[in-house]
């Protein structure tokens, strides 16, 4: 499979379904890509994959795209080593993958399930820019009849937040969209906060949209507990200690990389945010402490 | 949950119908008892009785097959956590011997003794399909789960001494602990303490039910130099405190605590002062539920205590509560000292993984 076969496959997947998570569609292009490859070994497949991530990511830089590649290549891994023979391992490959790409479109449900009991009756809500997660998550909070009102932060300079409460109002939630600069004040009215995450770190803190950090920072100061929803997938191996050890190719879009100008003038996209400040991760693995977090990723690759 | 005898009545089903109908007029009365309330339980009691249930159930009940004992075990479950939520022991206590059931069939069915019965990534990426479905049926299953039951029995017995073990390495000479209310748990860490050390103790009396007088009068009882005080006294005495030791009635997931009414203010005046907190509580008071919106661990009784009926007119016009239990944040605790050891806050939802099996969290 041609790189430009696999950019086109990876570009019609979040095309036809605006839904799907950045991860899961490279996560299926990967997948086409094995089926076709003619190879003959684990080694020379090991490599092709490589560069088809390497490629994805040079399409869609963010960090869920690089998570679901590395997970992919583990999975290769983990499987080759079960099986000795080629074809025989590349079958089970395929099934194993087909497996667990139905088991991660159901992730999405199930962190429903487990996170909508903590939404009160009557709770206001700040979440951040757009997230499909979260939408799931109040989705099923309206099903189970509770009454909320959400504060979405406008979330600059896309306006994610927009699109957002777009998104709500077409449920009928009560939204209000608020400056980015006016978490601080808002704080005190709100009752939790709850954000997606592009990535899991392994110290159980999250990188996300530009913002997220200040508001943990806020929510932390005026004791409000503040959720984090994302489906398993997204753990990534990566221990930042502050917002500098975060790679600058998560920071920038792809884009803004492949011109190679001087990054100090451009604005990053994403933050860290440290584990102190979360209270709890719903997960598809269940309700997670941050310091569970690293358990689950030692389980994974070690 | 009647289990008659299907059929022809012949004397092999009549005695298990009797058996059956016997037992479910002692789970009914169990359920009946957790459901009055009255006088408060030692949740060690209560555990016991749980378990003890629990395995007339495996021994007695009609069942073939895992699945149909993990239904059954799991139907009785709900009928007595329903009686009382606040009693989270009851609860507890099923999940054990569920996750014991699965542990039973999985050694059983010849799996490997690995924690691949948690979700995990790793498991997501290799697993090749469905999972357990327990149908399978092994003769010696019972006979392996009611052992497994007596063993938890058995270390139930030994909880409150396994803590106390571990007191002089806690408790040093000429300290002052704070304590509050009366926990049986923590009357016995000091009292071992007590055997080789020299220390004071200071209880808050923790109204309305003012238990922490019976805590004292045991203290001083084994020679131990006890002080007590009103509830509101507490931040005021904390700063000549060294260490608060507390009891609780249930841990949960995230490492919080739902302890008597009172614990909370306790907590944040040791946490002003960078004064320790240390809970003693053995593991099978560790429930898997987190803080959330059923919030059904509260309960409240007669506010006669607060403000008697004597009071007459004013009682017209005001509301007055009076609730049991109070919830303490997990940054609010320093060491968790049960009988398996000291853990911070933090690692509680290892020993969960340890304990409970995540498909039976709900119930």
């Amino acid at each position: 499979m041609s790189t430009e076969d696999l950019i086109e496959t990876f570009r019609a997947q979040l095309r036809d379904d605006p839904d799907v998570a950045s991860a899961v569609a490279a996560i299926r292009a990967l997948l086409g890509f094995l089926r076709q490859d003619r190879g003959e070994t684990i080694q020379g497949l090991r490599n092709s994959l490589r560069d088809a991530i390497d490629t994805l990511s040079r399409v869609d830089s963010s960090v869920a795209v690089s998570s679901g590649g590395e997970l992919f290549l583990r999975f290769i891994s983990l499987t080759s080593l079960e099986y000795s023979d080629y074809s025989k391992c590349k079958e089970i490959m395929i099934e194993r993958g087909e497996i667990f790409l139905t088991k991660v479109s159901l992730s999405r449900n199930k962190i429903a399930k487990l996170c909508h009991p903590f939404i009160r009756d009557g709770a206001r809500i700040l979440t951040h820019a757009y997230s499909r997660v979260v939408l799931r998550v109040l989705e099923a909070a309206v099903e189970s009849k509770k009454r909320f009102s959400v504060f979405v932060t406008e979330s600059q300079p896309d306006e994610a937040g927009q699109k957002m409460a777009k998104a709500l109002r077409k449920l009928n939630i009560p939204v209000t969209v608020i400056l980015d600069a006016a978490v601080g004040y808002i704080m005190e009215k709100v009752d939790l906060v709850l954000v997606g995450a592009e990535g899991v770190v392994e110290s159980g803190g999250i990188i996300n949209k530009i913002g997220t950090n200040q508001i943990a920072v806020c929510a932390k100061a005026q004791n409000k507990p503040f959720y984090v929803v994302a489906e398993s997938f997204k753990f990534v191996r990566l221990f930042p200690l502050n917002q500098q050890d975060v790679p600058d190719r998560f920071k920038y879009k792809a884009d803004t990389l492949k011109t190679g100008q001087n990054l100090t003038e451009e604005h990053p996209w994403i933050d860290y945010t440290s584990p102190s400040l979360i209270t709890l991760l719903f997960t598809d693995l269940g309700v997670l402490t941050p310091s569970a977090v690293s358990d689950e990723l030692i389980k994974l690759y070690l | 949950m009647g289990r008659r005898g299907g059929g022809s009545g012949s004397a092999a089903t009549m005695p298990g119908a009797e058996r059956g109908s016997e037992l479910s007029e002692q789970i009914e009365a169990f359920a009946a008892r957790l459901r009055r309330g009255g006088e408060r339980p030692r949740s060690e009691d209560t555990a016991r009785q749980t378990l003890s249930l629990l395995r007339k159930i495996v021994g007695n009940g009609r069942w073939s097959r895992a699945g149909e004992l993990m239904d059954l075990i799991r139907t009785e479950g709900q009928r007595m956590t329903a009686a009382q939520p606040s009693e989270t022991t009851v609860g507890n206590m099923v999940r054990r011997v569920l996750k014991v059931i699965r542990e039973e069939y999985g050694r059983l069915h010849g799996r490997s003794e690995e924690s691949d019965q948690q979700e995990s990534l790793h498991k997501l990426l290799t697993s090749g399909g469905l999972s357990e479905d327990f149908r399978t049926p092994y003769p010696s299953l019972r006979a392996n789960v009611i052992e497994a039951i007596n063993e938890m029995l058995i270390e139930l017995e030994g909880t409150t001494d396994n803590i106390a073990m571990q007191a002089l390495e806690h408790i040093h000479s000429n300290e002052v602990i704070m304590t509050i209310g009366y926990s049986r748990t923590v009357e016995a860490f000091l009292k071992e303490a007590a055997r080789k050390r020299k220390f004071q103790v200071i209880v808050a009396e923790c109204a309305p039910f003012c238990q922490g007088h019976e805590m004292a009068v045991r203290l001083s009882k084994e020679n131990i130099e006890t002080t007590v005080m009103s509830d509101a006294a507490i931040f005021a005495v904390m700063s000549r405190v060294n260490k608060v030791i507390i009891g609780t009635k249930t841990i949960l997931a995230n490492g919080a605590l739902i302890a008597v009414s009172g614990t909370h203010t306790l907590a944040l005046a040791a946490k002003h002062h960078s004064t320790p907190l240390i809970v003693c509580a053995p593991m099978f008071k560790l429930s898997p539920q987190f803080p959330n919106e059923e919030d059904s661990f509260h309960k409240f009784v007669s506010p006669q205590e607060v403000l008697p009926f004597t009071e007459g007119e004013i009682l017209a016009k005001i509301n007055v509560h009076c609730p049991v239990f109070d919830y303490v944040p997990p940054e609010l605790i320093t060491l968790f000292i049960s009988n398996i050891g000291g853990n911070a806050p933090s690692y509680i939802y290892r020993l969960m993984s340890e304990l409970y099996h995540p498909d039976d969290y709900e119930l």
